[in-house]
């Protein structure tokens, strides 16, 4: 212990221990407090009046450490935890105080690194990471609670500086307080209501000086999840109305307060939270509870809600802003399959409607502008997204049974925005799956019934399960109910959703395990956690329910753990067996070792993400051409559709992938294969790369300039894998050749493949004097008098390198109104990006981010818009009219990588900034097309000299010249 | 750190004076020619002024010795002999069933277990009060295993955490610490990100500035300052790149590079290549450092990687303003991006070319960086850091 102080002075922390007949639990608590790395450290035990005995625990435990530990009781129980809490703020000796419940443990170090941050900082609050353990998780699951919060130490001088240490931090546990500050500011827990961690952190937060945050563990919050009622702790029976009722106050209470301090900012991040997190806690349960529930919920939130900040909608996820919306309007109607949503975030449970060329929630409440604002969910992309991607809500109308063990259900499935058309071939079945993961019985029944009705599809199915279904026993004893559509081909797959449909007197089947009725006799209906229809194997009879509870023991003792670690074993060999790194050994270590294949060509665009590029105009070229060899195709995605059927399709990263590279005589892409294969010698690289380069590349990089030398080395082993790297010019010589540090002779001065049907159309246009459209126009729909833009922009990355979302950089809209009579707009995102587009712009802004090829869409537009992307290097080669949309160009450029030249330098067209500006340029672009020919010409000799129309036939010659002087020949 | 600490630090202060203490510096060897050497030798006079009882322990004779400058005036031990064998990669059923591999494996723990009982003899002739403190993660192997009750245990990483992360020490420091009173790291961002990983008995402790001089550059000369290692790590071929797109905007100006090694020829061939020969002058390895920072206007570093570099501390001692790649915390814990100095993105040379232009292109900027350097730097003078370590000595016994 310290020698340094005398033994009148307090200790440095009074740790609080509050405790309700929890005898148990309490010195485990205790223990976590005397066992800190801090010496000074005394635990200050309350006990709320416990009629179990805990009193006694307390009192032999302070025996046990005398003047470490010391109790106190309250003469009658307060049934919260605000009275002991502040009965222990008045016991308290230490410099600093700190709460701790006796069902949870402190941190070994947490004392020490709360008070060395206090001392540090002369803070009057500190703050750690708290870690909720799940208890009874067999995985032992632990959370940590907002550690975004707690990423590295900061210091506060106001709450001000983070409003959502207030809004999300409302525990009162993971803390220490300068028990000075809690006196002189006379903070205390309110008394007589639940939640009073949250008005007191928010007091607390609010008063203090100065606060810090430090990222180290400090509190474990002990969670109990699948008790009974009983066990469970105060907050967490949230079903409960007065609960409700109790958060409401508290929040009121709040408000007011940062009213008093005119804290308009932090009650709007207050506000955004309340949408996003505490009013679903309720929601959530809403379809479950019955009307007398709701009328009570709805008149304690309407009243709040009124007084929520109407921007925090906006920023608030839509399906939450909607929810807030529809209970403020108490539209019960459309507020339950909401909170549908709510509970399963993925899924469309409204059937939608379209007003004016854009989408909404539901067609009520549109004449009113904040409801047209909160229920537009135009963005969410539902009109445009794949059928097959939806998940739609299927709602349970009817449940019943015949009494000799056929299930009758009824229901209906939304069908947005009619996109489930009445010509459509249509099929349904209910499928009946084990819950638990690797089991893969699946047991189906038809419907009965299915028709389409007005905005829903309807259903009814007779289930015969105790015929129908043989469950094994014991290992799926949950069985979860799907409904499968089948729309021309298209599956949807649905959960059934009981709300509305009381099951409670829902009779129980009879079924027969496979392992015989000893183990489970009848099959119950349930609801799910995300309120589906389940089915759970129960025990009814006498003999069934003795045999269940003496398996229950064999499940859990030793026999059963022994087999579950069998399994998890031979799971983990079969995981290891397709691991990255078994794969890389067997490709060096046997596959290379086997002969090469004269004439395989392994062939790959954008790491398989498309059919694409030079690599597939090579392919097709020696298709045309008729020169033998194996073709073989490598992709990316679930399914192969869109690359060629004449070819082999090996998935990437596939073991039949890694024997065609092991075995090809060429490689040809234009990104790079996976960089930890080597390549062997007589295999020949064909790199065709994807594009000149504005920004800089490869060791032109910062980030490959920052590796250390070996690493650089390995890296450019991967580089000197490239035999051919095929350029359009001296730029791409002097730029991406020198930034690969690639061998002389290396880059083949060939152009692009790729750009070969675009130099051809443009000498076609040139011979003919008019400009010709291929087959897309109409696939596309586009009438032949209208004018065609290509809108093509980069991507952005973050500072972390993530991609960002797309975003036109320009009003669609608008553009759609000043142009939309004679110019259809092509829009085309990078590969990463996702764009959606309003129903209301149909037939003048298209999408055609999902076309693989973007040549056959370079060869259609009349002009081209683009950003920075690299595409101006090839469309430049049409000499067609080209816009640059520069918005950006200095946060562009100036980012961390940088540019090899200025683009407004050399640009072949007008460069716009603004909306205005660009609008302005696509006004005026059939004069723009005469002035800056003379720049497109000197751009296209710049960057594209080598664009002869003849690349992919030249490399086709470079195939051969290897093929005709190796020996053997082809196959 | 706020200035509001200082009144609670005086009394601190006054209370700590006459606490004397034995005080371990435990490294992997007393004399291994590198920083952590400097670093120990340095804090053993300091707290031996202090009036604390001071004991290096070396755990192996080092492979290339660095010369103290004389016998200290502290006791030294090294424990063995010679250096003991690695304990060897083979795990599984080699290491298992190799003869050659167990008796390997028996011979090194029979040495341990010899040596570690010296160590705990050493440890129990400590007065109460008594510090360990392990610089290296290889020593502290020995040091778990010691006897170390009564004492407190500090270990150190002299390096940032993402440099650990490429090392297998990483995966050591995660097993031999937690039981440590204190891991010190050299910066609050790296200890962070060591708590973040599940160490909770992590703080942060910064290197002393080794010298003060008497006399700061007056920042006129039209040069440039660059010392370091000539090794791939410091990145002077970045350097010479940068300089490559600052030169020319700089008629007169010359880029003076300190230091020698194995990069030597590569990087001066480099050089000539980039036509830079005429404004770039290579000194060599000075014994002189505060004689050549007198003689520049501007500091630059262009390392791949750093801990705490001392240069730029020595560098703002001097009052010459640092432009440095923001590399590591320990930098931009050190200079103060646009206040007494400029940091740029890690490998963009334009950007550094850009910082440093900005500097040499405004004499009035400098003076104002350089002077501000030189006062913000005493943060970590030796009182100051001293008595940082005296006062943790003290916060972990409470």
């Amino acid at each position: 212990m310290n020698t340094m102080r005398g033994p009148a002075a307090g200790p440095d922390v009074s740790v609080v221990v509050i405790a309700y007949n929890d005898a148990a639990r309490l010195p485990t608590a205790v223990r976590s407090v005397l066992e800190q790395t801090l010496h000074g450290v005394e635990a200050v035990v309350v006990d709320d009046c416990s009629t179990d005995g805990t009193y006694e625990t307390a009192r032999a435990l302070a025996a046990e450490h005398p003047g470490r530990v010391r109790v106190f009781r309250l003469p009658e129980n307060s049934g919260g935890c605000g009275a002991p809490r502040n009965r222990g703020i008045a016991e308290a000796r230490g410099s600093f105080v700190m709460f701790l419940d006796s069902d949870d443990e402190l941190e070994r170090n947490a004392c020490r690194n709360l008070l060395e941050a206090a001392e540090r900082t002369e803070a009057d609050l500190v703050s750690g990471l708290c870690v909720r353990v799940h208890v009874a998780n067999r995985h032992g699951k632990k959370v940590e609670w907002y550690p975004w919060l707690y990423r590295h130490s900061q210091v506060l001088e106001s709450i001000g500086e983070l409003p959502d240490l207030l809004v999300f931090d409302t525990l009162s546990t993971n803390k220490c307080y300068r028990r000075d500050f809690l006196l002189e500011r006379d903070l205390r827990f309110p008394v007589g209501i639940h939640y009073e961690d949250l008005l007191f952190s928010a007091r607390a937060y609010l008063a203090a000086r100065r606060i810090a945050l430090i990222p180290n563990r400090v509190y474990f919050w002990n969670v109990v999840e699948n008790g009974d009622a009983a066990a469970r702790s105060i907050s967490n029976r949230r079903h409960e109305i007065a609960n409700f009722a109790h958060r409401m106050e508290i929040h009121r209470r709040i408000d007011e307060l940062l009213e008093q301090q005119r804290l308009s900012d932090l009650k709007f991040h207050k506000d955004v939270k309340f949408l996003k997190h505490d009013l679903v806690l309720h929601l959530r349960d809403l379809p479950l509870l019955d009307a007398e529930y709701r009328r009570r919920f709805a008149e304690l939130a309407a009243g709040y809600l009124d007084g929520v900040d109407p921007s925090a909608y906006a920023a608030a996820e839509p399906v939450h802003a909607i929810c807030a919306y529809l209970l403020r309007k108490q539209d019960w109607d459309n507020l339950l399959p909401a909170a549908d949503t709510l509970a399963n975030r993925a899924k469309l449970s409204s059937p939608l409607v379209e007003r004016n060329g854009r989408v909404y929630w539901c067609a009520e409440h549109l004449d009113d502008p904040e409801g047209r604002a909160v229920l537009d969910v135009t963005d969410a992309g539902y009109h445009t997204g794949p059928l097959e991607r939806l998940f739609l809500r299927n709602r349970l109308t009817s449940y019943g049974d015949d009494g000799r063990g056929t299930l009758r259900l009824a229901g209906n499935v939304v069908n947005p925005l009619g996109r489930i058309a009445r010509s459509a071939r249509l099929r349904g079945r209910l499928e009946f799956r084990p819950r638990r993961k690797g089991l893969r019985t699946v047991h189906c029944f038809p419907l009965t019934a299915l028709r389409w009705g007005d905005r829903y599809l309807e259903w009814e199915a007779a289930a015969g399960l105790t015929h129908g279904l043989r469950p094994l026993g014991v290992i799926d004893a949950v069985w979860d109910v799907r409904l499968v559509l089948d729309v021309d081909g298209t599956r949807l797959r649905t959960r059934i959703s009981v709300d509305g449909v009381d099951l409670d007197g829902a009779r129980s089947l009879p079924v027969r395990p496979r392992l015989t009725r000893l183990v489970a006799d009848h099959l119950l209906p349930e609801v799910s956690r995300r309120g589906h229809l389940a089915f759970r194997l129960v025990a009814e009879g006498a003999v069934a329910s003795r045999a269940t509870r003496s398996i229950g023991g064999l499940v859990t003792g030793r026999p059963g753990s022994l087999a579950k670690r069998g399994l998890r074993g031979a799971r983990q060999v079969r995981r290891r067996m397709n691991s990255g790194p078994t794969k890389i050994g067997v490709y060096h270590r046997l596959f290379c070792r086997l002969p090469v294949r004269p004439g395989l060509i392994v062939f790959e665009s954008h790491l398989g993400k498309q059919y694409s590029d030079s690599p597939r105009a090579v392919y097709e070229e020696l298709r045309h051409l008729g020169v033998p060899f194996e073709g073989v195709w490598s992709y990316a995605g679930r399914s192969a559709d869109g690359f060629p059927r004449d070819a082999v399709l090996v998935r990437r990263w596939g073991w039949r992938y890694l024997l065609a590279l092991a075995r090809a005589d060429f490689w040809i892409d234009n990104q790079g294969f996976p960089l930890k294969l080597a390549k062997r010698s007589r295999t020949t690289y064909i790199q065709t790369w994807h594009g000149s380069a504005l920004k800089r590349m490869g060791f032109d990089e910062p980030r490959l300039r920052m590796m250390t030398r070996p690493a650089q080395e390995a890296h450019q082993r991967v580089l000197d894998r490239f035999d051919h790297f095929l350029v359009r010019s001296e730029h791409d010589v002097r730029t991406l050749a020198a930034a690969f540090r690639l061998r002389s002779g290396v880059p083949v001065r060939t152009g692009y493949p790729r750009n070969d049907p675009l130099v051809a159309e443009r000498r076609r246009e040139e011979l003919t004097g008019a400009r010709s459209r291929g087959p897309l126009a109409a696939e596309l729909g586009i009438e032949d008098d209208r004018m065609v833009l290509l809108y093509a922009p980069t991507f952005r990355a973050d500072a972390s390198g993530k991609v960002r979302n797309f975003e036109p950089g320009f009003d669609l809209e608008a553009f759609a109104r000043r142009f939309g009579d004679r110019i259809t707009l092509l829009v085309r995102a990078h590969y990463l990006n996702r764009v959606v587009l309003p129903p209301g712009l149909r037939g003048k802004v298209v999408d055609v981010t999902s076309q693989h090829d973007v040549t056959p869409l370079l060869a259609l537009a009349d002009g081209l818009i683009t950003d920075y992307s690299s595409l101006m290097f090839d469309y430049a080669l049409l000499d067609r009219p080209m816009i640059f949309f520069a918005h950006d160009y200095d946060a562009y450029a100036g980012e961390s990588r940088g540019t090899y030249f200025d683009l407004r330098l050399k640009a072949p067209g007008p460069v716009a900034e603004t909306e205005e500006e660009l609008f302005a340029a696509v006004a005026d672009l059939k004069s723009a097309g005469p002035v800056y020919a003379e720049a497109r010409q000197r751009f296209v000799a710049e960057f594209g000299e080598y664009d002869r129309g003849d690349a992919a036939r030249r490399v086709v010659e470079l195939i051969a010249l290897k093929r005709g002087t190796a020996p053997g020949g082809p196959a | 750190m706020n200035g509001a600490g200082t009144d609670a630090r005086r009394t601190g202060d006054a209370r700590r004076a006459q606490v004397c203490r034995d005080v371990f510096l435990v490294s992997n060897s007393v004399d291994e020619l590198g920083g952590v050497t400097s670093w120990s030798h340095q804090m053993a006079r300091l707290f031996l002024a202090r009036g604390h009882r001071v004991h290096l322990v070396g755990i192996a004779p080092s492979e290339v010795p660095q010369d103290l400058g004389g016998e200290p005036p502290y006791p030294m031990t090294t424990l063995y002999g010679t250096r003991p064998p690695p304990a060897g990669p083979e795990r599984g059923l080699r290491g298992l069933l190799d003869p050659a591999v167990r008796h390997r494996r028996r011979v090194r723990e029979a040495g341990m277990r010899e040596q570690v009982d010296r160590l705990s003899a050493l440890f129990r002739t400590a007065r109460p009060g008594g510090v360990v403190i392990v610089t290296q993660v290889w020593a502290m192997e020995w040091v778990r295993s010691a006897d170390t009750g009564g004492l407190t245990v500090i270990g150190m990483s002299h390096e940032s955490y993402d440099y650990s992360r490429g090392s297998s020490r990483f995966g050591r420091i995660l097993r031999y610490y937690p039981d440590a009173d204190r891991l010190l790291l050299l910066t609050r961002e790296d200890a962070d990100r060591w708590i973040r990983r599940g160490l909770d008995n992590v703080g942060c402790m910064p290197n002393p500035l080794p010298f003060m001089p008497e006399v700061a550059s007056q920042r006129t000369e039209k040069v440039v300052i660059s010392i370091g290692r000539l090794h791939d790590q410091k990145g002077i071929d970045m350097l010479l790149d940068t300089w490559a797109q600052t030169a020319p905007r700089f008629p007169g100006w010359r880029l003076r590079i300190y230091g020698s090694g194995e990069d030597e020829e590569m990087l001066k061939a480099r050089c000539t290549a980039l036509g830079l020969d005429a404004g770039v002058d290579w000194m060599g390895r000075t014994d002189d450092v505060p004689g050549a920072l007198r003689g520049g206007s501007v500091f630059v570093q262009s390392s791949r990687g750093e801990g705490f570099p001392l240069a730029l501390m020595e560098a703002m001692a001097t009052a010459v303003p640092c432009v440095a790649f923001d590399c590591a915390p320990g930098v931009r814990e050190i200079v103060r991006d646009g206040e007494d100095g400029l940091l740029a993105t890690p490998g963009n040379t334009t950007e550094l070319a850009r910082q440093l232009g900005v500097l040499m292109a405004d004499q009035e900027l400098r003076d104002r960086m350089g002077v501000l350097a030189r006062q913000n730097v005493r943060r970590y003078s030796t009182a100051e850091i001293v008595r940082r370590w005296e006062d943790l000595f003290a916060f972990l016994e409470r």
